[in-house]
């Protein structure tokens, strides 16, 4: 019986692979910020929980995940969410084209050389990770699914409320 | 062929393997091939063509073809695909050409037709529809996995075939790698309308010598096999393609094809010769009832500045000693965010099968397999084409494809008998493909 | 030739797998690869009426994809 339960287990594990997310413990990778909005480097930040997003312009999915991103920045702002977009695109001005098609009401940092993914180690586009208030990285998705958004909301909920 | 896309590429662990369903006729969709773009979440998308196929003096065919695939989350796809063609025309006989008139008998026995003295033989009676749907559904598996499955259904007035595939691809190296590999079976039934010819049979043709109608459809009975006939074809596949650089993608695949039972055309025929070169019988043709091939393809995809270079080159052997090379090569200039040019050049070039023989000689010891059907002698082929493509306001796209093809057979060293030196054993042939497009 | 086929086989596998460990891209860097022109099946369409067409014309067809069953009788 357990076997089967197990069994069972082990199918339901992997047939979901898009599980989303990894808990992890890991100091988030500092960088220099370079916005008006924010303080000049991500450790400042401390204190507050903080959602990067990495996406570029030519990533289909990315563009899924904007509308949520404004929604929950509105929504958390006073509970002390930070969510920052940072952007790879090569070329500036397609993002900005972007950007025009997508509104974004959060701040956007650019990372044409991908300094700041390759020091996250990114695995594919887009990726988020949520940091806690410590600056640790607790959660990381790779990919966005609309399906999975109340997962990513009660990740946020879980770490503001520490 | 793969199953990654390219978005998917982009996107970490979201993959998407939009199966691309090859061939028609013939060929069942198959798993791996390509990196696919990855659908929008649960819209349709629609892709839509309409191709005209013409030869001078021979086969006309009009194929219409409706793809829909739709992305139902997370990665799970469904591609469906529904083809219609209809054909009609005049197709080689496999007869020579003779200084007089020749009289044919019809493949159904009913009717005859003539062909004029230096005149290639044509039978003008082809007429058929053909309807093909394939479904497939690809999803990911388990860690960086993504298997695909699908059905094949094609039917046309004589012919039936019914395929299934299955294939699994796996990513590596950050999904720079992905390896896959892919079965596909096939089970095909032919029921000719007169039946199928006994191999080697003589042609009946009714010039007076039957006292009646009965009489020669006796005669023509004892040339044909009533039942249906049928073949299966097992096709195994593996694929391995590999981001090069950020400009540069290549591909490789090997495919083991075999293929069991009717392969023989019966609608083709021989011509038996006299030392003269002149006709003195037809004989229905015989083919092997197994085929063993391989193939290796490889295919590079360039992005340039504006537009992307594609060139592949395919390679395939086989037991019946068909080797054949084929180069193909599509360019994409972009004139315009919106617009482009594509110009297309494709050679081929194949070498004749064993039992290949453009006649039989008179009196000679008959062989075991033989066929003068001329698309398994000795040959080379080239096709010339431009497409122009627009991507409307609402993203909708518009393309027009027009193309010209040529295929010019080889005397793979026969030497031909008196008359028949001063005929054209060996007319090229000529198309023109003209297509147009439209996604939604 | 099919000992040939068997070795050039070989040849090409053994050279790309070995090549494979440096080649490729970071994912933020597969701008142009992401196009949809650069997907191996871009135009899905052209290439299974090209197919059908060289199927029924030629005496070999897949490679790109399975090679299959079918007449093409004509």
């Amino acid at each position: 019986m357990s076997y089967i339960r197990l069994s069972i287990l082990f199918f339901t594990l992997s047939f979901s692979p898009l599980s989303l997310s990894i808990a992890q413990e890991i100091s988030a990778p500092d960088f220099a910020i370079s916005h008006g909005q924010l303080p000049s480097k991500l450790s400042a930040l401390k204190g507050q929980v903080v959602y990067l997003d990495f996406w570029a312009s030519w990533c289909k999915p990315c563009r899924k995940s904007f509308p949520w991103m404004n929604q929950m920045q509105k929504k958390y702002a006073a509970q002390g969410l930070q969510i920052i977009a940072i952007n790879l695109d090569a070329e500036n001005a397609l993002a900005k084209a972007f950007l025009e098609k997508v509104p974004a009401q959060i701040p956007i940092i650019y990372d044409p050389e991908g300094n700041i993914a390759s020091d996250y180690q990114l695995l594919g586009m887009p990726s988020s990770y949520v940091i806690d208030k410590n600056g640790n990285i607790r959660f990381s998705h790779k990919g966005f699914f609309t399906r999975s958004e109340p997962l990513y909301e009660q990740e946020l909920v879980l770490l503001l409320n520490e | 062929m793969q199953l990654t896309s390219n978005n998917q590429l982009a996107k970490g662990t979201k993959k998407v393997a939009n199966i691309n369903t090859a061939l028609a006729a013939a060929t069942c969709a198959l798993l791996g091939t390509s990196p696919v773009v990855q659908a929008e979440e649960n819209v349709w998308e629609m892709d839509t063509a309409l191709l005209y196929y013409g030869e001078t003096d021979r086969v006309t065919a009009v194929e219409g073809v409706f793809s829909a695939k739709k992305d139902f989350g997370d990665e799970h796809i469904f591609s469906g695909k529904f083809v219609l063609d209809t054909l009609t025309g005049a197709s080689a006989t496999g007869a020579v050409s003779q200084p007089n008139a020749q009289t044919f008998t019809r493949p159904s026995g009913k009717g005859q037709y003539e062909i004029q003295g230096g005149e290639l033989p044509l039978d003008d009676t082809f007429r058929d529809t053909r309807l093909q749907l394939e479904a497939q559904w690809t999803q990911p598996l388990w860690d960086n996995m993504r298997g695909s499955t699908g059905v094949h259904f094609s039917k046309e007035y004589d012919y039936l075939s019914i395929a299934i595939n299955g294939s699994l691809a796996k990513d590596f190296n950050q999904k720079n790698t992905t390896v896959s590999a892919g079965l596909s079976l096939a089970f095909d039934t032919i029921d000719p309308e007169g039946g199928r010819p006994v191999a080697f049979s003589e042609m009946v043709i009714d010039e007076g010598q039957f006292a009646d109608e009965q009489d020669y459809q006796a005669a023509f009975d004892a040339t044909r096999q009533k039942d249906s006939d049928d073949k299966s074809t097992v096709d195994l596949m593996f694929g391995v393609t590999q981001i090069i650089n950020r400009r540069m993608l290549v591909q490789f695949n090997y495919g083991l094809s075999t293929s069991d039972g009717y392969h023989t055309d019966p609608f083709k025929v021989l011509s038996v010769i006299d030392d003269q070169g002149l006709t003195k019988s037809l004989v229905y043709e015989e083919r092997p009832t197994e085929r063993t091939r391989h193939s290796f393809y490889w295919q590079t995809k360039y992005a340039l500045d504006k537009g992307v270079a594609d060139i592949s080159y395919r390679y395939a052997t086989d037991d019946w000693d068909i080797n054949s090379h084929t180069i193909d090569s599509r360019l994409r200039f972009n004139l315009t965010d919106n617009t482009y040019i594509q110009p297309h050049f494709r050679y081929y070039q194949q070498g004749a099968a064993e039992f290949y023989q453009p006649f039989l000689l008179e009196g000679s010891t008959l062989p075991t397999f033989a066929s003068a059907d001329y698309r398994l002698g000795e040959m080379t082929a080239y096709t010339v084409g431009l497409k122009y493509g627009m991507k409307m306001p609402s993203g909708n796209e518009w393309a027009f494809r027009l193309e010209y093809y040529q295929q010019d057979p080889k005397n793979a060293g026969f030497d031909a008998p008196g008359a028949l030196q001063q005929l054209d054993l060996y007319p090229s042939l000529k198309a023109v493909i003209a297509q147009v497009s439209y996604s939604f | 030739m099919l000992k040939k086929a068997r070795i050039i086989l070989a040849f090409l596998v053994s050279t790309q797998l070995a090549g494979c460990a440096n080649l490729g891209v970071k994912p933020w860097e597969r701008d142009l690869l992401a196009k949809d022109e650069m997907a191996l099946d871009a135009e899905g369409n052209d290439l299974g009426l090209d197919d059908h067409i060289y199927f029924s014309k030629e005496a070999t067809s897949g490679g790109r994809a399975f090679a299959g069953g079918g007449c093409g009788c004509n």
